[in-house]
């Protein structure tokens, strides 16, 4: 019931904040936010799940099954529960959420009430991401996500906002309508053999080779018309190049607390369903393409970088620099070796860390200097030497610096592609991919030269001090999370492990022969 | 006792009562805490230094200390006959109980120590370096009434515990996490003035050009664990180990996964990747160029950086897994034809610069160039030898430069002292002590090293390596220049006469300036007892030190494959190198190597030594151009980022907004059009709808008509 409990809090939560006052939005969402965070923190240390949530030995943690309703032969229910991949996801949603209403109330001061009880609105969805397991469920919390952040893109953001709001709901909606139809699919190729939409009955159906044909397509093909539309709609959202072009814009236009949801938490639902979908229930077609999937990979890694390079925004460094972490993430899935997967899933949680506090450490200086453009100022170090020291430690972690988590998830990215039998050329790609690791160290050097070092210069008519202490403490506190990872990636590695093993064994051993 | 292993454990030590067995092998209980005491001043520095006297420095000196009596009882206790110590301290993947990692992937990933000789005596160097570094940086720093130092202290903590933690980790995996560290260290210290423009540049260039080389390092990291399923530096399942065996055809190797290609050519390119953080962190050609600009930074910082730390940190690496390297000849003749090309080319431009730290800077790459031609050619004693001699020398000379600055009020430029020997004595015979060793004049630390470098290159190259005897000729030709370009910076700082009324009247330096400089000053003069190899054939190889101590014979337990025997053997065995060595006596090339840099004194003194020396090398013209420009190194490294990579990533941007947002908006645009179109049918008259159904379901009978054949 702790899931329910965990729901239902935030959404009542955000619907009191909402009809609030504007006055009391800030701390009250703020303190709300604190129960779905101790919620998910109590079930990190009595969780008892084990293995895969979608395969057969897999014991789901806090689970719950209510038959909802009946659906021609099919039975919707409420399915709800956890295991090793969906844990550390969801606890990096609660943590980022209260980090990210914090750094709200400096810079939101219209609206209060909407603004919070949206981003309220806006964990409620993502928790129920991570937790469902029934497919109608899981579809209903996934479109859900949308709504709060099209609102929060929309109404707070910047000049441009009405453009990168609905880029983002139009691309998004579309993605969500692809991999609709491509789930459908599966399940209507599936018939009879199964009677409810839960994710754990399809895999395992699928698996079982129950798929017959639909729509005069052959089992093979229907599977890989399948893989290829979730592939589509997921890489969207990851987003892969060349889906990746609603990010920036959304980035740019977005407040920052927004920016830190977008790029910690909703860019991992992406690949979240890649690794529950396609990588789970496809497996051998994933083998397949495995080529073209790391060929993906590869190109968001040093596209995405090399676009970084480019740009003057601070913003939109970060944002293309998250395509490019997010790329590492497809190499380490489509390896299907225990470091591929695990560090795939390691680099989710270490780029929602990391790429969350570069936002919101980049949102501490633009309220400061209302800029965030390369150039425009220089020597910030002068006047906030704490925020400047904790940005400095923070894109060295984002630039893979060893004892933060970004090495430990990227090295075991690396290991496990390295290793991997599944991609051909493996060595080669996963060496190429590493280049990224040069680049981002070249882009964020040359930002903070430019911004943080230097004589001070910035026109203002105003005094530039240090940052409100509730600024610093929540970037604080996220580097404090950043070097934890990093020093003991165990804390959340086993867990991730457990979840993601049984996959290697089905799934890797299938594929490589056995090995 | 324990084979070739020659890994001991504690276990049975219980017994013995506490006092005493804190005074025998517990030492290594304590020898975490070599690099912890570092960590520890980090953090005091920065989050109390403010409140602390002296801003922190004496947390730092205290840690280091501390440091270093600990670092000199473990080399007491391997030469009185310890045993070589590794132990794994923390796992840092997979050390949970019944891990899933481990259940899956059979390995953990470990931070461990491993102390042997090699790991000690560095230890030794750096801890004592850094404690040195610290105490000058009260004159330096402190005196001259710096701002930042909390930051400034707790960089020099930080820097000194991941040089630390480097040296004595027993696995490649560690041993990049610290020299990642180290290089980030360095970014901190070299931009510390960050409000001035020159300082943040360089920091960016030096952790950027040492990124580039930890590139190709972290590949071979993640190559080499791939192949063999362990980064163990030591033990019968370290990589090292399992190399040989999987080489050497005698032994049944198992457990080596090459993708693919045979195993001596995967073997070669893991070396050659390993390299490139190599010739990064250790600034070879061609990714030295950061070095010089690294010049940027305080005085001390480059001393630490220079002697002990960040540029020892390649060459040291090479050191430590010598197992390797020595089966791979391909690998060793790159190391021996980058080090010999380096330390040449090096010296040629260190010939003209006019300011005192440029002029180290460029030896500094010199003299590491050096060691990279003993490692290749060979000569790991003479390797290990020269780092050592080199960290005290080189350490002195910054040292020195930096009270020389000190007393110029942070004039650098030669060419406006002059005279200053007899205004400021100590430092003026300190750093003539240095100067001599780094010349390599008989009988100064660097003398014996070099020679020793020289000759073991020219033994194994005159076995039949001809790419060997080309770098040794380019070793012995830069001693000349060695010899040139030192005695130009020491005549013209310190003799003659004033150019300048502040070299007229030099401010003063205190006691922590000098200390240093006196400590490191009887060093150099005497640090070539440690091997006085030129000699072997009169004083007895026993009496060669630093060999035997790398060679494990003051220990009660083989050092085994540690060992430079072994190494030896390595270099020899058809399976390894295949080095052949003749025998040759080195007090030959020892004398020609003096007579060469005797030639470069002598000439330093011909041009440069009168009352009042005239630029001389303006003669060299268009040559002394091109050197002073570096061979134009910069200009095509700075033209690669911003010439090529930045207006190709702007071509991209271009791209991505034009082209691929193009067309996402263009669908977009489309879909709207349409829309407007099929608005304006929805015109409310039910006579068009009927029209409108009419013709399409005449449309559709066409297209049904035409699929189904029926025309």
């Amino acid at each position: 019931m702790i899931v329910e409990a965990v729901l239902a809090v935030t959404l009542t939560g955000a619907l009191l904040v909402a009809v609030g006052p504007d006055r009391y939005a800030a701390k009250l969402a703020t303190v709300v936010s604190v129960l779905p965070l101790a919620g998910s923190l109590w079930m990190w240390t009595e969780y008892a799940g084990e293995g895969n949530a979608l395969l057969e030995s897999g014991e789901v943690a806090f689970q719950t099954t209510v038959e909802w309703l009946t659906l021609g032969q099919y039975t919707l229910q409420w399915y709800v529960g956890v295991d090793g991949i969906s844990l550390p996801l969801l606890v990096l949603t609660t943590v980022l959420t209260t980090l990210a209403l914090v750094s709200s109330w400096t810079p939101i001061d219209e609206r209060q009430s909407q603004f919070y009880g949206l981003m309220l609105l806006l964990e409620t969805a993502l928790i129920g991401v991570f937790v469902s397991l029934d497919f109608f469920l899981w579809f209903v919390f996934w479109e859900g996500v949308l709504i709060p952040m099209y609102f929060l893109i929309a109404v707070w953001g910047g000049p441009r906002r009405k453009y990168a709001a609905i880029k983002f709901l139009v691309y998004t909606n579309i993605a969500s309508l692809i991999m609709f139809a491509g789930l459908f699919a599966l399940i209507f190729g599936l018939g009879d053999s199964i009677t409810t939409l839960s994710l754990p009955e399809i895999t395992q159906a699928v698996l079982a080779d129950e798929l017959g044909s639909f729509a005069g397509l052959e089992p093979d093909t229907l599977k890989m018309f399948a893989f290829f539309l979730l592939f589509l709609g997921f890489a969207v959202k990851v987003p892969l190049v060349p889906f990746h072009t609603w990010l920036p814009d959304a980035h740019v236009e977005a407040p920052t607390p927004v920016s830190v949801m977008l790029a910690g938490v909703l860019l991992k639902m992406g690949t979240y369903a890649l690794l529950r979908f396609n990588f789970t229930m496809l497996p051998d077609v994933a083998a397949d393409y495995a080529l073209l999937i790391a060929a993906f990979g590869v190109v968001s890694v040093i596209y995405g970088a090399v676009l970084a390079l480019a740009q003057r925004d601070m913003k939109r460094i970060v944002a293309y620099s998250s395509i490019s972490s997010m790329g590492y993430v497809i190499i380490g899935l489509i390896a299907y070796t225990p470091h591929g997967l695990g560090g795939a899933t390691f680099q989710m949680i270490s780029h929602g860390l990391i790429s969350g506090l570069l936002f919101m450490t980049v949102g501490v200086i633009y309220n400061a200097t209302h800029t965030r453009m390369v150039g425009d100022m220089s020597g910030l170090a002068n006047r906030m030497p704490w925020t400047v020291g904790i940005f400095i430690t923070g894109a060295f972690g984002y630039m893979g610096l060893p004892l933060m988590s970004g090495f430990a998830a990227e090295v075991l990215v690396f290991i496990g592609a390295f290793q991997t039998s599944v991609v051909p050329a493996a060595p080669l790609l996963t060496a190429l991919s590493m280049f990224g690791i040069v680049i981002v160290a070249g882009y964020l050097l040359w930002a903070m030269q430019q911004t943080l070092f230097g004589s001070f210069e910035l026109e203002t008519d105003y005094e530039i001090g240090p940052a409100p202490i509730h600024d610093v403490a929540s970037i604080g506190v996220l580097l404090g999370l950043v070097v934890l990872l990093g020093v003991a990636p165990d804390l959340i590695y086993e867990t991730i492990q457990d979840g993601v093993n049984p996959l290697v064994d089905f799934a890797g051993a299938a594929l490589t022969g056995g090995a | 006792m324990m084979g070739t292993t020659a890994l001991t454990t504690l276990a049975g030590t219980a017994t013995v009562p506490q006092f005493i067995s804190l005074a025998t092998k517990d030492v290594f209980k304590l020898a975490p805490a070599i690099a912890l005491f570092p960590l520890a001043s980090f953090f005091i520095s920065l989050f109390l230094g403010k409140r602390m006297p002296k801003g922190g420095a004496l947390a730092g000196i205290a840690a280091t200390i501390a440091s270093l009596a600990l670092s000199v009882w473990l080399v007491i206790e391997l030469a009185i006959g310890g045993g070589t110590y590794q132990e794994t301290l923390y796992t840092f993947v997979g050390g949970a109980s019944d891990s899933a990692v481990v259940e899956h992937t059979g390995v953990e990933l470990t931070f461990g120590l491993l102390i042997d000789p090699l790991a000690a005596l560095m230890l030794v160097i750096v801890s004592l370096i850094s404690l040195l570094v610290h105490l000058f940086s009260l004159g330096y720093m402190n005196d001259e009434g710096e701002t930042g130092l909390p930051r400034y202290y707790a960089g020099l903590g930080l820097f000194t515990f991941s040089m630390l933690a480097f040296v004595y980790s027993d696995n490649l995996l560690m041993a990049f996490v610290f020299f990642e560290l180290v290089g980030v260290c360095s970014y901190l210290l070299i931009g510390f003035w960050f409000r001035e423009d020159a300082p943040p540049s360089a920091a960016k260039k030096a952790f950027l050009i040492t990124r580039f080389g930890d590139y190709f390092f972290l590949i071979g990291v993640v190559a080499i664990f791939a192949t063999f399923g362990t980064t163990a530096f030591a033990g019968e399942n370290s990589f090292v180990t399992m190399a040989a065996d999987g080489l050497n055809p005698d032994v049944a190797a198992e457990g080596i996964d090459t993708p693919g290609v045979s195993e001596d050519t995967w073997f070669t390119v893991l070396g050659l990747l390993v390299l490139g953080g190599v010739v990064g962190k250790s600034a070879q050609f061609p990714l030295h160029t950061w070095l010089p600009d690294a010049m940027e930074g305080p005085t001390p910082v480059s001393a630490l950086i220079h002697a002990a730390t960040m540029v020892a940190a390649g060459v040291y690496l090479v050191a430590r897994m010598y197992g390797f390297f020595a089966l791979l000849p391909t690998v060793l003749a790159v190391i021996a034809l980058i080090g010999g090309f380096t330390a040449l080319f090096a010296a040629t431009m260190a010939l003209v610069k006019q300011e005192l730290k440029q002029v180290l800077a460029y030896s500094t790459i010199s003299q590491y160039g050096y060691m990279m031609l003993a490692l290749g050619g060979g000569g790991y004693v003479a390797g290990v030898f020269h780092l050592t001699t080199h960290a005290i020398f080189k350490a002195l000379l910054f040292l020195g430069a930096g009270s020389v600055i000190i007393a110029m009020h942070h004039n650098e430029n030669m060419w406006e002292m002059g005279g200053l020997k007899d205004r400021m004595p100590v430092t003026y015979a300190t750093f003539l002590a240095g100067s001599l060793a780094l010349a390599g004049i008989f009988p100064f630390a660097g003398f014996w090293s070099k020679d020793e470098v020289l000759f073991e290159t020219l033994a194994h190259g005159l076995g039949g390596s001809p790419i060997l005897l080309i770098a040794y000729g380019f070793g012995a030709l830069a001693v000349v220049l060695t010899g040139l370009y030192t005695f130009r910076m020491v005549f013209l700082t310190f003799h003659g006469e004033p150019r300048t009324d502040t070299a007229e009247d030099p401010e003063t330096v205190g006691w922590s300036v000098k200390l240093p400089l006196v400590v490191l000053g009887v060093l150099s003069v005497v640090g070539g007892v440690l091997n006085m190899g030129v000699l072997k054939d009169i004083i007895g190889e026993s009496n060669l030190f630093l060999h035997e101590w790398l060679d494990g014979a003051t220990m009660d337990t083989d050092l085994g494959a540690l060992s430079a025997s072994h190494y030896s053997e390595v270099l020899e065995a058809d399976y390894g190198a295949g080095y052949e060595v003749t025998d040759l006596s080195p007090l030959g090339p020892g004398v020609v190597a003096l007579v060469f840099a005797v030639v470069g004194v002598g000439a330093a003194w011909y041009l440069y030594s009168g009352a009042d020396p005239e630029p001389k090398m303006t003669r060299l013209g268009r040559v002394r151009t091109v050197l002073l420009r570096n061979y134009y190194q910069d200009e095509y490294q700075a033209w690669l980022a911003t010439g090529l990579t930045l207006p190709f990533s702007r071509i991209a941007d271009k791209f991505d907004r034009g082209l691929i947002d193009g067309i996402v908006n263009g669908i977009g645009t489309v879909s709207m059009v349409v829309g407007r179109q099929f608005r304006q049918i929805q015109t409310g008259v039910v006579t068009n709808y009927a029209a409108l159904l009419a013709f399409s379901l005449l449309l559709l009978l066409f297209a049904f008509g035409f699929v189904g054949g029926w025309f």
